[in-house]
């Protein structure tokens, strides 16, 4: 402990000696004359016995005072511990408030954590210092910006709450707190989070970043996939849970159809399980079942992050696409789009022998048509370029591997889960992309799954005819036409009714109706905008089943369902980072941890102590009073029982 | 017999220039007249000077019957019983009880602590005194009024009659409160100098450690004592809050003490355990204990407590 201001304890050494000198003038008794001696000599007598423990006590109002001044004094010298802290005078706070944040193994939660982590950094900042408050997780948010009052940060960090949205993504906000530190000397960066966040590469810091790790444990376990499909006896139920600690844990889950307990497994996963190892269960369950939810019983100390253990899936009975494959004829195709639910598939050999004249997607199978048809587009294997792209020869056993993405450790929605680098393949087409295109996929430097949009439309290109590869008989093939017809047809098929947190929910909207209304998961009713034949609603947050649906006067003409779940690997798997690794300009790779520069001073306590000592001295000064109120209060009590 | 003098004023007091004017009157006219309607009770029958309105031990001349006695010679032959005679023919003097008066002692402390008080107790134990002795004045007793503090002693003898009134009042208002006085001395020269023992009246406020000796100094006579203990109340409930230095009034001693209300509550009990001492030592000896706190009345006191007690009817 050091002192701010050592000369402050002198006013203790000048205020002492007068306290004392005070107290030894008020000594002096006042003589009063009375009657006769001769009662209180004999009381006098009595206590002399005891008159050490007397003087004693005569002197506590002056040990009291001297007490206050000391404490006084010591919190004028402003003393202070150095801790894990900041020492800049410009303070930019980026707190995390992702899902995973939500964490219980810090006593509240780890946001909790998070904010008391924040108001010590504010507490620490210098006189007159500035300070940024970022929140990330979901929407990004300055809650404070640039302010020198600390009640307005302290607000600012209490009104962060939490946000089950998208991961915390670091880049927008190391990028405003790069701005925001490049302006002002003797600026620091705190990110306060879990750990849990994209770290961007390419933004290099003009300021120390130092990273405050929030979380201890990383026992979770998590329901990581689930969904609800058509199948051979009306539905069929696909439940993933991935446990992300290495603890042995058995965990029972319970199965509910449209509200009522239909049943229970019980999951074990053993020590010898790796991290992230996940088992998955399939059920068939009766066809009128509209909505699914999975819980997984709670158990404190296997479990850390609740928010996951329930998840919803939705029936796709009611909802129905046009999908139109062109080409020679395609069995596993053809299975696996009868697999998606409310697909309707029509086949043609030519483009020109199409029977719907505007299908929603359309999936040319080995051939090239003339004239592209209107809707999006999704091609195997073209034999030949077109205006989208060129075809300059063909790959053979080309090894697949998913393309470098832009942003490190982000799965592309078409490739969820799915592993492609398992996929064996003999013979694939060398296809240049245009520019509208993103590669997904490739294989010995050429481009195997590429996909994006060109004047409105989306576009899927994949560089292996099906039957020159082992895909189809893999478990990823279902999954990856599911992902693709998700991807080309939004706002349909299974891949749309599943959405993220804070992701919105956009149905079309028949003309005729007059009015969409949404039901959220805890029952409350609001209105969704419509615009272009297309309704929107935005306030997804809420974990749960969503109902949309479409009115004409009293009678609802459409009903669709949605599932808002987390499934968010990164989300969680809670274990917290211990590292961050942070360019910044100084040349260092790396967020500062636990480095001790930060003042914690403790004045404030000092003086909470003087004051409390204060109020006791005051009372010890009355106690004659106290007493005798004490004893009035005792009479009143008797007289009042006496008169009950 | 000894001989009378109703009227014999015999003043010790060295203040004795101070006019009866300028004191404050003791009593008002009315309640004299509810002083009137009292009367000294006394529990037995005690020897008088002359003839009075008390009954005596002797036999004398009243009308009420108290005795047959045989006729001895030498005996008046008018008190001979000539209705008995007639029966038993055998001569017996019929006997009445003597009706004499009595003498009222009355003792008030004029000691340096009874001046001292809020409401004064000197002044009080004077206006308590000049009431007992205007009641035994109206009922013909005689009256003894005596001071005892250390050169404020007095003494005022024998007054007797309605008469007497204005000099007992004159007396105890000219009365200055002295230095020190021992009780104890005072009551046992007082026991040796006392002419007719009979209702003894002793106002102090008894703050002397030698209090028992002196009570029991006045026992060693048949007085019929009744102790008037007056205490202020400063004393009763002091109200001290703070370190302070009590000086004795008397003898200028110090105490120091820090009164807090614990002090204070033992001061209370040392002075109900004294109290209670008191009154032990008194109902053993039979003499009547009355406490008065002088923030009561006087006139409440008399006409209300001492009645109560027994000490007037």
């Amino acid at each position: 402990m050091s002192l701010l201001a050592p000369l402050a304890l002198l006013s203790a050494l000048i205020v002492g000696p007068l306290i004392v000198a005070m107290y030894l003038l008020k000594l002096r008794r006042e003589e009063r004359r009375i009657s006769s001696t001769f009662l209180w000599r004999r009381m006098v007598r009595d206590v002399e016995a005891n008159a050490p423990w007397q003087r004693l006590r005569r002197s506590w109002l002056l040990f009291l005072q001297l007490l206050i001044l000391i404490l006084l004094a010591i919190a004028l010298a402003r003393p202070f511990f150095l801790t894990t802290g900041i020492s800049g005078r410009n303070l930019i706070i980026i707190l995390d408030r992702s899902a995973s944040m939500a964490a219980t193994d810090v006593t509240p939660s780890r946001l909790e954590a998070a904010r008391r982590q924040a108001y010590t950094l504010v507490e620490q900042l210098p006189e007159g210092g500035r300070a940024t408050v970022i929140a990330i997780g979901g929407q990004m948010e300055v809650v404070a910006a640039s302010t020198t009052d600390r009640r307005q940060m302290n607000d600012a960090i209490r009104s962060i709450t939490l946000s089950v949205g998208s991961r915390g993504d670091l880049s927008q906000a190391l990028a405003l707190a790069a701005a925001l530190s490049a302006r002002e000397p003797d600026s620091e960066v705190a990110i306060i989070s879990d750990g849990n966040v994209q770290v961007p590469t390419d933004i290099l810091v003009p300021a120390t970043v130092r990273y405050f790790p929030i979380g201890q444990r990383g026992e979770n376990m998590a329901i990581s996939a689930m969904t609800l499909q058509p199948g051979p006896a009306g539905q069929m139920l696909f439940v993933q849970v991935t446990r992300y600690g290495s603890a042995p844990v058995t965990r029972r889950l319970d199965l509910y159809l449209d509200g009522s307990l239909f049943n229970a497994y019980e999951l074990s996963f053993t020590a010898d399980d790796a991290p992230g190892s996940s088992q998955t269960i399939i059920a068939d369950i009766p066809a009128q079942v509209r909505v699914a939810e999975a819980r997984l019983n709670s158990a404190p100390n296997e479990d850390y992050l609740p928010t996951d253990d329930r998840a919803w899936a939705v029936s796709q009975a009611d909802s129905s696409m046009n999908v139109q494959i062109v080409g020679p004829g395609n069995r596993f195709l053809a299975t696996a789009l009868a697999l998606l639910p409310g697909v309707t598939v029509t086949s043609a050999t030519t483009a020109a022998g199409a029977v719907d004249p505007a299908p929603q997607v359309t999936i040319f199978d080995r051939v090239v048509p003339e004239t592209l048809p209107t809707g999006n587009l999704f091609f195997i294997a073209p034999p030949r370029s077109t205006d989208l792209f060129s075809v300059t020869g063909v790959v053979e056993f080309p090894l697949l591997r998913p393309a470098p993405s832009a942003i490190e450790g982000q799965t592309p929605p078409l490739l969820r889960n799915i592993s492609v680098s398992d996929v064996n393949v003999l013979r694939a087409m060398r296809v240049e992309p245009g520019i509208w295109a993103r590669v997904l996929v490739e294989g010995d430097g050429s481009p195997i799954l590429i996909a994006g949009e060109r004047e409105g439309r989306r576009i899927v290109v994949l560089a292996f005819a099906l039957q020159d590869s082992d895909l189809p008989l893999q478990v990823a093939f279902p999954l990856l036409v599911s992902n693709i017809i998700g991807y080309l047809a939004p706002g349909s098929g299974l891949e749309a009714s599943q959405i993220t947190p804070g992701q919105p929910l956009i149905v079309a909207v028949d003309p005729s109706a007059t009015a969409v209304r949404v039901v959220r998961p805890d029952g409350r009713v609001e209105a969704a905008q419509v615009q272009d034949g297309q309704a929107i609603y935005a306030s997804t947050g809420m974990l749960g089943p969503y109902l949309v649906e479409q009115v004409r006067g009293d009678q609802v003409i459409e009903q669709r369902r949605f599932a808002v779940n987390l499934f968010d690997p990164d989300e969680s798997s809670i274990a917290p980072a211990s590292e961050l690794r942070v360019s910044q300009v100084s040349g260092l790779q790396q967020a500062v941890t636990r480095e001790q520069v930060g003042r914690q001073e403790i004045w404030r306590w000092l003086a909470v102590a003087a004051l409390l000592v204060v109020v006791v001295e005051w009372l010890v000064y009355q106690r004659t009073s106290l007493a005798y109120l004490r004893q009035r209060f005792r009479h009143m009590l008797a007289a009042r029982r006496q008169s009950a | 017999m000894s001989s009378d003098h109703p009227t014999d004023v015999s003043l010790v007091c060295h203040g004795a220039s101070v006019t009866t004017s300028s004191a404050q009157p003791l009593f008002d006219s009315a309640f004299l007249r509810k002083l009137d309607r009292l009367t000294l009770l006394t529990r037995r029958a005690m020897v008088g000077n002359i003839q009075g309105e008390r009954r005596s031990p002797r036999r004398g001349s009243s009308v009420e019957f108290a005795d047959f006695r045989p006729y001895v010679h030498g005996d008046d032959i008018r008190q001979i019983d000539w209705n008995l005679y007639a029966r038993m023919e055998r001569f017996f003097l019929k006997l009445f009880v003597a009706e004499e008066e009595l003498t009222i002692h009355l003792l008030v402390d004029n000691s340096a602590s009874m001046d001292w008080g809020d409401p004064h107790k000197l002044t009080y134990a004077r206006r308590l005194a000049a009431a007992f002795g205007y009641v035994a004045l109206s009922t013909l007793d005689r009256v003894t009024v005596t001071a005892f503090a250390a050169g404020a002693g007095a003494q005022l003898r024998g007054v007797r009659g309605k008469a007497g009134a204005l000099p007992l009042f004159a007396f105890l208002q000219r009365l200055q409160p002295g230095g020190s006085a021992d009780l104890a001395a005072a009551c046992k020269r007082y026991v040796r100098t006392a002419i007719n023992p009979g209702p003894l009246i002793l106002c102090s406020d008894l703050l002397d450690p030698h209090w028992e000796e002196a009570l029991r100094a006045l026992g060693s006579r048949p007085f019929e004592i009744t102790l008037i203990h007056i205490l202020a109340p400063q004393e009763l409930r002091p109200q001290l809050d703070g370190d302070f230095r009590l000086l004795d009034a008397e003898t200028g001693e110090a105490v120091e003490i820090t009164a807090d209300l614990e002090t204070l509550q033992r001061y209370l009990e040392h002075l109900r355990n004294w109290q209670e001492s008191i009154e032990r030592f008194c109902h053993g000896r039979g003499i009547t204990y009355v406490q008065v706190d002088t923030a009561q009345p006087v006139e409440e006191f008399i006409l209300t407590m001492l009645r109560q007690r027994g000490v007037f009817r």
